[in-house]
């Protein structure tokens, strides 16, 4: 190859590149880059007069010193962790069954059944779970006819409902890459483990926890970053006292239409979501590039 | 068939470090391991040999605790293993690929199997500088299991189970993963370690070098059974069977039927009208088809007629050299049209063969095996 013609293929090969690269590059600045640039703006705002701004930390500092915005928060964040470590806790052992135990057609038909739900909207499923939780509701019938209640029980509208709503709807969100990270356990390593004396417990903590540990931080990632994030599932089930940050969010851009104290919660939200994974991780001993690749 | 195997075996000696007697296993409708008997002395390296699908994995895994067998017994040291689960068992096995724990480095390896043992902690370094040193990677402890070679792999899976001090290592064709040069290489180092450990090593393979070059003992595996237990030597040069003498080294078969037997030595009859003279042991009634095996090694090619006459002497032209230094062979057609191999004689007289060239093929009786051909199984025939 004579020099030109390498120099015309380097350029076509860039020109290709740009191209390639472009869709995404305009997904991000427009969609995902501009809005956070805008919202950071707008959040160090204030609102002087009608149509009159000034610099302002305001925001900011409302968010520390009024305690039911902090607490609304640490509360929604220590939520989220439960959930996730709860979803963690109920999917592995599903997960490892569906990875390992099972082969061929039932392992295919098990992983569609985690992903079937996923299917209807989360609207409607979290209706489904009103209907079978409230005062009038399947469970709360079926005590009743079974004679534990004498009277209609009330299970919706508490921290165990949100929960419950929260860890259903993040299931698939875990099963999948820990489903992955298990099917690419060679079964060998496993029997290895039993073979030079380990039980079943000294294998699942030495060999088969660490191989899956890229997937369970991913996982966790991924269910806490959704669960911190959700709107619906603790509006619903949580009622109006359910307290949730994002919430907090929608009734500043919503109700009050303080656009300005809105904007500063969500920049919080996501540095400070940023934060707790960054320490999970960093608690764990995993690196980032590793978990999500 | 396997009446040699089950002959030593249905007693098994006190010194035996392992024993199996009528050990089965099916799948559904398929048995993978069928009435297996046999016992392995103290110290020795039992191979077994067999192809694909014969069962052999099956029967390692049994050894090892991974499947429950059917019915039979497996005895370690004398004592029934049937219940004991693997993590309990006396043996280790190395895996057809290692199964070397990626997160964990070398001397984390070792000292897994010495923890779950329990060892105490503070016996742990010294052992693994020993068990190192004796696989030739001392030092190597701080590596990590990717920054390690082949070969390096190879040896670090066997200190991982020799340092436990097992009654039996299961060695599962570790070798196939290696290139041909290091797995040479491999197999006289397994045979050392075999050697300076002093453990009974079983070793399983579909490679018959492998097996031939390390074992004491071997035992030649197909369809669930074992069709004969022997020394390699045994099983090269006294096959009982028609399937190992054809699984065992390479052969020229020819279809034919017997003319008669005075003792042991056989007058047959090939499809193209060929008289040879062979060799049998059991008594085979004239007219009965039978399966001949002559090995290339044994042909005697020379370029006149030899004198006196052998038991079998065939004229032919050779069609084709096959060079391959010392393992040379050449193709030759004998005069009524049979196509078989020979071994090219290293001497000076050959050097100049070409093809086209007009030979005698010569032989002993003593050196044609036959067999009964009942089955129609045998691998591809080399004519």
């Amino acid at each position: 190859m004579n020099r030109a013609s390498f120099h015309r293929n380097r350029s076509q090969f860039r020109l290709g590149f740009w191209l390639l690269l472009a869709p995404i590059v305009l997904w991000l600045s427009l969609l995902i880059i501009l809005p956070h640039v805008d919202m950071v703006l707008v959040s160090l705002r204030e609102r002087i007069a009608s149509r009159q701004y000034g610099f302002s930390l305001d925001n900011y500092t409302a968010f520390f010193t009024e305690p039911l915005y902090w607490n609304t928060f640490v509360r929604t964040a220590v939520m989220s962790i439960i959930a996730t470590l709860m979803t963690l806790i109920i999917a592995f052992p599903v997960s490892f069954y569906i990875a390992k135990v099972l082969s061929g057609r039932p392992k295919i038909a098990l992983f569609i059944l985690c992903l079937i739900p996923f299917w209807v909207s989360e609207l409607v499923r979290t209706y489904g779970w009103m209907i079978l939780l409230r005062e009038t509701g399947l469970i709360s019938g079926a005590l009743q006819w079974l004679g534990l209640a004498g009277q209609p029980v009330e299970l919706l509208y508490n921290d165990v409902a949100i929960m419950i709503g929260l860890i259903y709807t993040s299931m698939l969100f875990m099963v999948v890459p820990l489903v992955t990270t298990l099917d690419s356990l060679d079964n060998s390593l496993i029997e290895a483990g039993y073979d030079l004396g380990g039980n079943g417990w000294q294998v699942m903590t030495n060999i088969v926890i660490p191989h899956a540990m890229p997937g369970i931080m991913s996982g966790c990632i991924v269910v806490f970053m959704l669960t911190l994030g959700n709107y619906l599932t603790p509006t619903l089930l949580g009622g109006k006292d359910s307290l949730w940050f994002t919430e907090q969010i929608y009734t500043q851009f919503i109700t009050r239409f303080n656009w300005e104290q809105g904007a500063a919660f969500g920049i919080l939200l996501l540095i400070l979501s940023s934060l707790i994974v960054w320490l999970g991780l960093k608690l764990t001993k995993q690196s980032f590039t590793r978990v999500m690749s | 068939m396997s009446d040699h195997a089950v002959a030593s075996a249905t007693e098994p000696r006190v010194q035996a470090d392992l024993a199996c007697t009528r050990l089965s296993k099916q799948f559904g409708a398929f048995t993978a391991v069928d009435q297996v008997s046999f016992s392995i002395p103290r110290g020795a390296f039992f191979s077994i040999l067999g192809p694909s699908g014969c069962g052999k994995t099956t029967l390692l895994r049994m050894l090892a605790g991974f499947q429950q067998p059917d019915s039979g017994d497996i005895l370690i040291k004398g004592r029934s293993v049937l219940h004991t689960p693997p993590n309990k068992r006396p043996v280790n096995m190395v895996f057809q690929h290692l199964a070397l724990f990626p997160n964990m480095s070398v001397a984390e390896n070792i000292a897994y199997g010495l923890k779950r043992n329990g060892v105490p902690k503070r016996q742990h370094a010294a052992l693994i500088d020993e068990v190192l040193t004796k696989v030739h990677l001392p030092g190597y402890g701080k590596k990590r299991i990717d920054q390690l070679s082949g070969g390096q792999k190879q040896r670090v899976a066997i200190a991982r189970c020799l340092v436990l001090k097992p009654a039996v290592l299961l060695l599962d064709e570790p070798l196939g993963a290696l290139d041909l040069k290091l797995r040479e290489q491999m197999k006289i180092e397994l045979k050392r370690l075999q050697q300076e450990f002093n453990t009974t090593f079983v070793y399983i393979t579909h490679d018959q070098s492998e097996a031939l070059v390390m074992s004491d003992q071997v035992a030649v595996m197909n369809h669930g059974r074992f069709e004969q237990v022997g020394t390699p030597q045994e099983l090269y040069y006294q096959p009982k069977t028609a399937f190992v003498a054809s699984f065992v080294g390479d052969s020229n078969q020819f279809a034919a039927t017997v003319q008669a037997q005075t003792d042991q030595t056989v007058t047959t009859v090939t499809k193209r009208g060929v008289q040879l003279q062979c060799y049998s042991e059991l008594a085979l009634p004239p007219g009965a088809p039978v399966t001949l095996f002559i090995r290339p090694e044994v042909i005697q090619v020379g370029v006149c007629k030899p004198d006196p006459v052998p038991d079998n002497c065939l004229a032919a032209t050779v069609l084709r050299i096959l060079f391959d230094g010392a393992r040379s062979q050449i193709q030759v057609q004998t005069a009524e049209g049979a196509v078989l191999l020979a071994a090219l004689p290293q001497t000076a007289d050959f050097q100049a063969l070409t093809p086209g060239r007009s030979v005698y093929l010569s032989w002993q009786a003593r050196q044609g095996l036959c067999f009964a051909a009942t089955s129609p199984q045998h691998p591809g025939a080399v004519p």
